[in-house]
C-alpha cells in the first residue's frame, strides 16, 4: 500500500512517518508540500522522496494520504485528494470553520474515499480499557467528567500554531477537540450545549490568541463535562503536557492519566530531570487503523463526521466565551 | 477568656481540641444531645449548658459549630449580647442573612470570625504565599478540587437536607470558592453544573463550576460527594504567566497504610489529612485567639465568608437555571 504525506506543517508528520515505517506492506511514497523548502528539508531528514507538487504525488497513485498542513489548509488539500480518489487521514482539528468541514465531508462522500480525523487518543490503551468498562456496565451510569488537555504553548514547534488565521484560534482550537471526541465516544451521546471562558494572561506578550480556556459541555443524555484546554504548562515542565479524565459514575470515581506512563530520569551533570514515556504509542494504533480501513474497504473507527462534531464544540466555545452564556448545539 | 462552643458534634469537638491549645478556657458546650456530649465536656472540665442563652451569659467568646441554617439566629443573639463570635463556614444560608450578621456585629462592636479552615492548611497557605511572592507570575488559570463521599450521620443528617446545608455545592465547594477568590481576586460571574440538578435521583452529588474573576483569571472548581468512602482528595493547580504550581493530596500523603484487616468503616464526616505536628484546625483556632486577645490580623474576615457564600449561591442558581450568573459587588466585600 502506498501512502503519501500532504504537507508537513504539523509536527505530528514526524511521528506518523515513523509509524508508517513499521507497518508491513506499507510504503511511504514521499512528501509534497506547497512550502518547497520545508518539504524538501523534511524529505531529506527522513530520506523520503520530495514531490514538487501534490499533483506529482497523485501521479504515483497513492492509496492514502496523511494531511498534516496548517489547520486552515486541511480543506483545500482534502479537496485535491478526494478529487484524485485517494483516502485521507486529516490532522485535527478537521477544519477551522464548519463550512470547510462540511465541504470536506461532502467531497469525500462524493468521491467515495475515506476521511478519517487524527484523534489518536481513541487508540490509547488506558482510554480503551475504560471504554470497555463503560460499555460492559462495570462503571454504571456516567454522570459527569472533569477533563484536561493542557500543554505548553506550541510556538516553539511552529509559528502557525499561534496564528489565528492558520490555526483557527489558540488553546481552545488546539486542545478542545481531543476530549470533545473522547467524551462523545464514552457517553455515546451528542453535545447539546457548550459554555466557555477564555483568557489571555499566559504568554500575553508573545501571542495574540487565547492561551487559557475552561469549557463545560452538556450532553443529550444529561451528563456534563468540563475541559481545560489551556496552554498552561510551563516550558520547563517535564513533558509537553497531557490529557487527564476523571469520571463520576454510579459506581464511584475513575481516573485516567494516559501520559503518566513515564520513567523519571535524572541526569546529574546537566542538573536536569525528564520524563520518558513508556506507554503504548496511540499514534501507531491510529495509523494502523487508517491502513486497515483502506485495506478492508470499510469506514475507520474515527471518521470525518467525528472531526466535524469535535470542531463544532470548539467553535461553540468561542461563541460562548464572547457572549458569556452557554451556546446551544448544533450550530447550523 | 471563656469560650462557649455551640454544637458538640464533629466540628465542635475539633474546635475544642484547638481551644485547648490556647490560654482560653473552654467554659462549656451547648448541644442537642447532652448524653453523647458529656464525655466531651468532661474531657475539658467544661459544662453542658441547658441552652444557648444560659451559655451566652457566662462566656466572652461564642464558637458556633452548628448546622449552617442555625448560624444566622445564633450570631445575631451573640452580637446582641456583645460577645466575640467564631462562626463555622458557610457563614450563613443566604447572602442576605450574612449581610445582616455582619451589620449586627459591626453595630454591636463585636468581632465576627469565619472558620474557613482551608486558609490555614499549610499547602494552601504556602500556595497563596508563593503567588503573592510572584513565584509563578500573574495567575491565569486556577483549578481546585475537593472530593469525598456524602457525609453520613446516624441521626439528623443535616448535610443532606438542602434547606439546612445548601447541599454539596454550598457546604463543600464553598471552601474552594473562598480559595479561588483568595488567590485570584473578586469573582465576576459563575457558571456551574451539578448532579442534583441534572439527575435528582442519583445517590451522589457532584458539581463543576467555572468562575470568571474581575481581574481576568478563570477558575475551575470541582466538588464531590460522589467518591466511595473513605476517599477524601484535595488538589489544586495554579498556572501563572511565569510558572505553575500543583498539589495533590493523593501524591503528598506522606504515609501509606495498606494493612490487612484494616477497619473497613469510614468516619461519618471525612477530613483531609496529611500528618502535621499541628492540626490546621488548631492553627486556625490559635489565629482566632490571637485576633481576639491581641487584635492581630486574621487571614479570613467575615466579608470573606460572605463573598464565599455569594459565589456558592450563584453556583447553585446557575446549576438550577442553566445560565451564567453575574455577581453584584457587595458593599460589605468591596469596602
Amino acid at each position: 500500500m502506498k501512502i503519501g504525506m500532504m504537507s508537513v506543517a504539523h509536527l505530528h508528520a514526524e511521528a506518523y512517518i515513523h509509524n508508517l515505517e513499521t507497518i508491513p506492506g506499507v510504503e511511504l511514497i514521499g512528501i509534497a508540500d506547497e512550502d518547497q523548502a520545508r518539504g524538501q528539508h523534511f524529505a531529506e531528514m527522513y530520506q523520503a522522496r520530495f514531490y514538487p507538487s501534490y499533483e506529482a504525488m497523485f501521479a504515483e497513485q497513492p492509496d492514502g494520504v496523511l494531511v498534516c498542513s496548517e489547520n486552515a489548509n486541511h480543506w483545500p488539500l482534502v479537496e485535491l485528494a478526494a478529487e484524485a480518489g485517494v483516502h485521507i487521514l486529516s490532522e485535527k482539528p478537521l477544519a477551522t470553520n464548519l463550512a470547510d468541514a462540511q465541504a470536506m465531508l461532502a467531497a469525500c462522500q462524493a468521491a467515495q474515499v475515506i476521511l478519517m480525523t487524527a484523534f489518536p487518543m481513541r487508540f490509547s490503551a488506558p482510554l480503551l480499557e475504560i471504554k470497555a468498562m463503560l460499555a460492559d456496565g462495570s462503571l454504571g451510569q456516567l454522570y459527569a467528567c472533569n477533563t484536561t488537555n493542557q500543554g505548553q504553548m506550541p510556538i516553539a514547534h511552529s509559528r502557525w500554531f499561534v496564528d489565528k488565521e492558520l490555526a483557527g484560534g489558540g488553546a481552545v482550537m488546539d486542545h478542545t477537540v481531543h476530549l470533545a471526541d473522547i467524551l462523545r465516544w464514552y457517553l455515546e451521546s451528542e453535545v447539546v450545549e457548550v459554555f466557555a471562558q477564555t483568557n489571555h494572561i499566559l504568554h500575553a506578550d508573545t501571542v495574540e490568541v487565547e492561551t487559557g480556556g475552561l469549557l463545560m459541555l452538556t450532553f443529550a443524555d444529561g451528563a456534563f463535562a468540563s475541559i481545560d484546554c489551556s496552554w498552561s504548562k510551563p516550558l520547563n515542565y517535564p513533558t509537553w503536557g497531557g490529557l487527564t479524565m476523571e469520571l463520576i459514575s454510579e459506581r464511584g470515581l475513575t481516573t485516567i492519566d494516559p501520559f503518566s506512563q513515564n520513567l523519571t530520569v535524572y541526569n546529574q551533570s546537566q542538573r536536569s530531570h525528564r520524563w520518558t514515556y513508556w506507554g503504548s504509542d496511540a499514534n501507531q494504533a491510529m495509523i494502523e487503523e487508517f491502513v486497515a480501513a483502506i485495506r478492508e474497504q470499510r469506514s475507520p473507527k474515527v471518521t470525518g463526521e467525528d472531526g466535524y462534531k469535535a470542531l463544532e464544540v470548539a467553535l461553540a466555545a468561542y461563541a460562548s466565551a464572547k457572549s458569556n452564556q452557554p451556546v446551544t448545539l448544533p450550530l447550523v | 477568656m471563656r469560650v462557649g462552643i455551640v454544637g458538640a458534634g464533629f466540628m465542635g469537638s475539633t474546635h475544642a481540641a484547638g481551644w485547648a491549645e490556647t490560654e482560653a478556657t473552654i467554659a462549656g458546650f451547648v448541644t442537642k444531645s447532652p448524653p453523647a456530649a458529656q464525655a466531651l465536656a468532661d474531657q475539658y472540665q467544661a459544662r453542658l449548658y441547658p441552652d444557648f442563652e444560659t451559655m451566652l451569659a457566662e462566656v466572652d467568646v461564642v464558637d458556633i459549630c452548628t448546622p449552617t441554617h442555625l448560624h444566622h439566629e445564633m450570631v445575631l443573639k451573640a452580637a446582641a449580647a456583645g460577645k466575640s463570635i467564631i462562626c463555622e463556614k458557610p457563614l450563613a444560608r443566604t447572602v442576605a442573612q450574612g449581610q445582616e450578621m455582619i451589620a449586627a456585629c459591626r453595630s454591636a462592636g463585636v468581632k465576627l470570625l469565619v472558620a474557613h479552615v482551608v486558609r490555614f492548611f499549610p499547602e494552601y497557605a504556602q500556595a497563596k504565599a508563593a503567588v503573592a511572592n510572584g513565584d509563578i507570575g500573574q495567575p491565569a488559570v486556577v483549578r481546585l478540587t475537593r472530593g469525598t463521599f456524602r457525609p453520613k450521620k446516624a441521626a439528623d443528617n443535616w448535610f443532606v437536607d438542602f434547606d439546612k446545608s445548601g447541599g454539596m455545592m454550598f457546604d463543600l465547594m464553598v471552601h474552594d470558592f473562598d480559595v479561588a477568590r483568595w488567590i485570584a481576586g473578586e469573582v465576576a460571574s459563575v457558571f456551574a453544573k451539578n448532579i442534583t440538578s441534572t439527575r435528582p435521583d442519583a445517590p451522589v452529588d457532584y458539581g463543576l463550576a467555572i468562575l470568571k474573576h474581575r481581574g481576568g483569571v478563570i477558575s475551575h472548581v470541582e466538588g464531590s460527594w460522589a467518591y466511595p468512602p473513605p476517599l477524601f482528595r484535595t488538589r489544586f493547580e495554579i498556572a501563572g504567566s511565569d510558572g505553575w504550581l500543583e498539589f495533590d493530596s493523593a501524591k503528598t500523603s506522606a504515609i501509606g497504610l495498606h494493612l490487612r484487616q484494616q477497619p473497613t468503616d469510614a468516619p461519618d464526616v471525612p477530613l483531609p489529612s496529611s500528618p502535621l505536628s499541628e492540626s490546621p484546625y488548631t492553627t486556625q483556632i490559635k489565629a482566632f485567639y490571637h485576633a481576639l486577645t491581641q487584635d492581630a490580623p486574621v487571614p479570613v474576615s467575615a466579608a470573606d465568608g460572605l463573598a464565599a457564600i455569594q459565589i456558592a449561591v450563584a453556583a447553585l442558581e446557575s446549576a438550577r437555571r442553566g445560565v451564567a450568573i453575574e455577581l453584584e459587588q457587595l458593599p460589605e466585600v468591596s469596602a
